[in-house]
């Protein structure tokens, strides 16, 4: 043992540089490492920690109506259904609603509780997080706490077609409904509010049942069922519900999305890092071959000299894990307030053990793994061969670029060979290039579909986006649409509906329903056979249909209200929504199984219009018939900015850090090339090459493998990276992602890649001037 | 009156050493002549190989000039010092310090594409150059690890040549070759000063020294002495008895 930390120790000591910025990469990549562990594992654990601290519901179903019938139907349902271990139900107000929030409106199905029924049920209880002196008002999920909306403010929140205004009294946390992206959004009032708003009767009286089950695995088959169940008895009802699976995914979108990235990175990174200690122990074993000879003729067996590498950059690895570990500590508050401002959910750093004893582990393993198959060459050298450092007097190597016949200058063609004598460096290159390109296509993907325009993002996300969406009751949508064809501002209009349906045997379905999709905008939604056309046609969500092994042409059975249909696939849809279980119907084809009983119709609005004066017109001209009016862009703005704004740290991050690992990967080459050609400029010099010739050489020896693997890498990454996007967001029901690729940016970026790898090699490589003929011929 | 090539003035070098200066060069002053094939002799540690880099502007002293043809050469900057090494030096090491990532002959070019673009005319040169220390066609092709150590250092010596320089500087050419092939490197030396080619080289080997016809004796960092043999003869052992008795003199 104190040998080999002898030996390491030396080896050290004669490569600072070197040892210095494999530290740096393995602590990159433990800290990201650490970062994705611990979101990926405690995060999501700690969303069960509430639910369980909360005995948050399994399955929440809000049924407007509030008779004694259906309470009593429900109550039997429920407690003869062996799956469910307990259950509740208390009284309610639920209706379609909204309010300003950053910067846009939120909106959705809100379920108004009074503050003591919301604050002590058994079953699905809220906590408070913040409170101020305010006794009557709304408390709101602590999701939407921003510099408008704080406590002591007023909320202005429209319910249907009207719109009341509460002070706010605090925020509170709810596991299964403290989210827009819930289904269902719990607001709390206080008694007096609650009693006003009953009064008001803007919002109609609703039950809400609060199940928790033996089994959560079957919290998504249930919830169908017992919708089915209600909506059998008690057809004409509106219901709203969400289950333990579509909450859990819904509210950590950005986390996944964030694990992903970093899990990628961590590995690339560890990935580069690998390479450039491979690269450094091959140059190792070459420029101390005569040392080597040395050890191996004292008595050192070969064993020991590869087990001194392998305890030296185990051990730099292990020091650099836990630093980088420690350091993913400093971050993870910015990451988490990032990560909280979308769950909804609060989340207590603490020490994690496990993740980080992982990411020692794997760091470790990975390199020691590396260490020993590079260092494997050591074993076979004689130490004869070695003492003449590893010459072999039989040479068949060519003459590359001969300066007889070379058409280049001359300090090209001295570059070219140098190129092509180091073929490990220009792996390195290549390899750190080609992930770099990757990386940098990925934050160009994500700057033009996310951060410029989120349009592409949410058509994945969402699905259909427009100007402006409008509920009407079904009596009044004969005014509404003469209304519309007159109204020269409309450009396009079409029904657009979501209701749940069954598929028989199956689960349940979230449909879209459509008077004519020839006039959706978001043509990806069916990325595989066609949009419905006829009345016995439907599209499923790919993710279902290969659930259940459904291919185009099949036919299945669906039921709604108690009737049942049969359909015929004719495409596959991918959005997110709903776990991957929605399909797509035409108006007559939902019709055949049941009746519409309110319209949304999507509207595309002439450039320029005042999308909410024309909601407010349709409010005003159709007053008591309009449920609600959605200023979609507003909408998209609200839930956008959170992803924005993930998103351009995500970018930022990925092109600072993209930076660095160039100029360390570089930093390690030029500093090794240096080394390696101490002698050889030494003898260019003394015959009359000046230093910037030298300089302008090592620079331009690593560009062939900079700029071909950057081009080659960019080009690659460009056709693939939306195959990769496709399996990294498989798990969210995305099969295929059709991201604009910005040819622009991933261009520029591109040639900064090279231009900052050549200027960094330029700089790197001053250090030649320094030195005189002499001492570089000296080998000093 | 002789041409001076090279003129030093109160040359000093000092090393520093652990803190310990170490005067390697103290205050020479000398002078070099177009034409001569200059021998500086010396015991090991003597400075020999010092002086010699500070004159070719390898190295820069530590105080005093070096003056080539009346231009100040150490104060030049390491680039123009680069300049200055190209169009008028030629460089011939113990250890040759071919690069053994090149042809024989890539090593020749390399140098010579630095003064001289065209390569055609370069090419002649360099043909003729090679065969006048014959070297094959054949072993120009060849690396410097598949060559003998003599023919490694006669390619040194074309290399050195390449550029028609003005002063060709020689450290202890035969140093690392056996009696036999040291011999034909130092023909190879004498033949090109017998066209007029100045040569300055260094050594501790007499019977390198031989070939010069101007010896100077280095000892402790100063020129003890100096004598002038006159032209090398093959068998003058009138020449070689002088030259004994020169050395004897300085303690060797």
């Amino acid at each position: 043992m104190g040998k080999l930390f002898l030996i390491a120790r030396s080896n050290m000591r004669r490569a600072k540089g070197q040892t210095a910025a494999i530290v740096v990469l393995i602590l990159i990549a433990a800290l990201m490492l650490n970062l994705w562990l611990m979101l990926s594992t405690d995060y999501h654990a700690n969303f069960d920690r509430y639910h369980d601290k909360l005995n948050a519901e399994h399955i929440t179903i809000a049924a407007d109506i509030d008779t004694d019938e259906f309470y009593d139907h429900i109550s039997n349902t429920l407690k003869n259904d062996k799956r469910i271990s307990e259950f509740r139900l208390d009284d309610c107000m639920h209706m379609f609603g909204s309010f300003p929030y950053n910067g846009g409106v939120v909106n959705g199905e809100f379920l108004f509780l009074d503050k003591e029924t919301a604050l002590s049920r058994s079953i699905g209880r809220s906590e408070l997080v913040e409170y101020g002196d305010v006794t009557s008002g709304v408390y709101l999920p602590m999701l939407y706490k921003t510099d408008e909306i704080k406590t002591g403010n007023f909320v202005e929140i429209s319910i249907g077609a009207h719109s009341v205004k509460y002070t706010v009294c605090g925020f509170f946390n709810s596991v299964m409904m403290g989210s827009h992206n819930c289904a269902i959004t719990q607001l709390i009032l206080t008694q007096d509010k609650y009693d006003e708003l009953a009064d008001l009767g803007y919002a109609p009286k609703a039950a809400l049942c609060s199940i928790r089950l033996n089994d959560v695995s079957q919290n998504s088959n249930a919830e169908s069922e017992l919708k089915g169940i209600i909506s059998t008895r008690f057809p004409d009802i509106r219901i709203a519900s969400n289950c333990y699976d579509i909450v859990f995914q819904s509210r950590y979108i950005a986390q996944g999305i964030c694990s992903v990235i970093l899990c990628v990175m961590a590995f690339l990174v560890l990935l580069i890092a690998l390479v450039v200690i491979v690269s450094n122990i091959i140059n190792y074993v070459q420029v101390n071959m005569k040392n080597i000879g040395a050890m191996k003729a004292i008595g050192y067996a070969s064993g020991q000299l590869v087990g001194s590498l392998l305890f030296q950059f185990t051990v730099l690895t292990l020091l650099a894990a836990v630093v980088g570990g420690g350091l993913s500590y400093c971050l993870f508050p910015a990451l988490n307030a990032m990560m909280i401002s979308q769950t909804g959910i609060p989340y207590t750093i603490r020490f994690l053990p496990l993740p980080i004893a992982a990411s020692i582990a794997v760091l470790c393993g990975a390199v020691a793994l590396f260490v020993w198959l590079a260092a494997r060459k050591i074993k076979p050298v004689e130490s004869i061969t070695a003492l003449r450092s590893g010459i072999q007097t039989h040479n068949f190597k060519r003459n590359r670029v001969p300066l007889e016949t070379a058409k280049t200058p001359l300090d090209v063609s001295l570059a070219l060979k140098t190129t092509f004598s180091g073929i490990k460096h220009n792996l390195t290159v290549c390899v750190t290039m080609l992930v770099l390109s990757l990386i940098v296509v990925f934050s160009g993907l994500m700057t033009e579909n996310v951060i410029a325009d989120m349009t592409p993002f949410l058509n994945l996300i969402v699905g259909e986006t427009a100007d402006s969406c409008v509920n009407v009751q079904i009596e009044t949508e004969e005014d509404f649409l003469r209304m519309m064809r007159d109204d020269s501002r409309v450009e396009k209009i079409y029904l657009y509906n979501s209701l749940n349906i069954s598929h028989s045997g199956g689960a349940e379905l979230m449909a879209t329903i459509c008077d004519d999709f020839s006039k959706v905008n978001n043509r990806n939604v069916v990325f595989k056979g066609r949009f419905p056309k006829y009345d016995n046609e439907i599209a499923v969500a790919a993710k279902y249909a290969k659930e259940k092994g459904f291919d185009i042409g099949n036919e299945i059975e669906i039921t709604a209200n108690g009737n049942t249909q049969k359909y015929i696939i004719s495409g596959f849809t991918q959005i997110t929504n709903n776990l991957g279980r929605d399909c797509l119907l035409t108006r007559k084809g939902y019709e055949r199984i049941g009746t519409l009983t309110n319209v949304s119709y999507y509207i595309d609005l002439a450039d320029g219009t005042d999308i909410d004066g024309f909601n407010s017109g349709i409010k005003n001209d159709l007053s008591g018939s309009v449920n609600a009016t959605i200023n979609i862009n507003e909408t998209i703005q609200s839930v956008a900015g959170v992803y924005v704004s993930l998103m351009t740290v995500i970018v930022l991050a990925i092109l600072i850090l993209s930076a660095i690992i160039i100029t360390f990967v570089l930093y390690l080459l030029v500093r090794t090339m240096l080394n390696n050609k101490k002698h050889d400029y030494g003898i260019l010099k003394s015959l009359g090459f000046t230093s910037k010739q030298l300089i302008l050489q090592t620079a331009l020896s690593f560009m062939p493998a900079v700029v071909l693997s950057t081009i080659v890498g960019l080009i690659i990454s460009c056709i693939a990276i939306n195959p990769l996007m496709s399996l990294f967001l498989s798990t969210i029901g995305i099969v295929k992602c059709t991201f604009d690729i910005p040819v622009a940016f991933v261009a520029v970026v591109g040639i900064v890649l090279i231009l900052l790898s050549f200027g960094t090699t330029c700089l790197l490589s001053l250090k030649v001037k320094k030195i005189a003929p002499r001492t570089l011929l000296a080998g000093e | 009156m002789a041409d001076i090539l090279l003129k030093t003035e109160k040359l000093c070098k000092t090393f520093s050493n652990g803190g310990a200066q170490q005067h390697i060069l103290k205050n020479i002053d000398l002078e070099l002549y177009r034409g001569d094939f200059t021998v500086i002799m010396g015991a090991s540690g003597a400075g020999k190989s010092t002086l010699l880099y500070a004159l070719s502007g390898m190295d820069t002293p530590s105080l005093g000039t070096v003056n080539f043809k009346n231009q100040i050469i150490s104060d030049l900057s390491q680039d123009k010092l680069a300049l200055f090494r190209r169009r008028h030096c030629g460089f011939v090491f113990q250890q040759i310090y071919l690069i053994d990532g090149m042809s024989v002959m890539d090593n020749v070019l390399c140098a010579g594409l630095l003064v001289n673009k065209d390569k055609k005319a370069l090419l002649k040169k360099a043909k003729e150059l090679f065969a006048a220390v014959d070297i094959s066609d054949e072993t120009q092709k060849k690396f410097p690890t598949q060559i003998s150590g003599g023919e490694a250092q006669r390619a040194g010596i074309v290399r050195a040549l390449i550029n028609s320089p003005e002063i060709l500087f020689a450290d202890e050419p035969t140093g690392a070759l056996n009696s036999k092939t040291g011999l034909d490197v130092l023909d190879t030396l004498t033949k090109f000063n017998e066209q007029g080619q100045s040569v300055v080289m260094v050594t501790h080997d007499m019977r390198s020294a031989r070939r010069g016809n101007r010896i100077l004796y280095l000892k402790d960092g100063i020129i003890l002495g100096e004598c002038d043999l006159g032209r090398y003869c093959r068998g003058d052992t009138a020449r070689h008895k002088k030259l004994a008795d020169f050395l004897q003199s300085m303690g060797w």
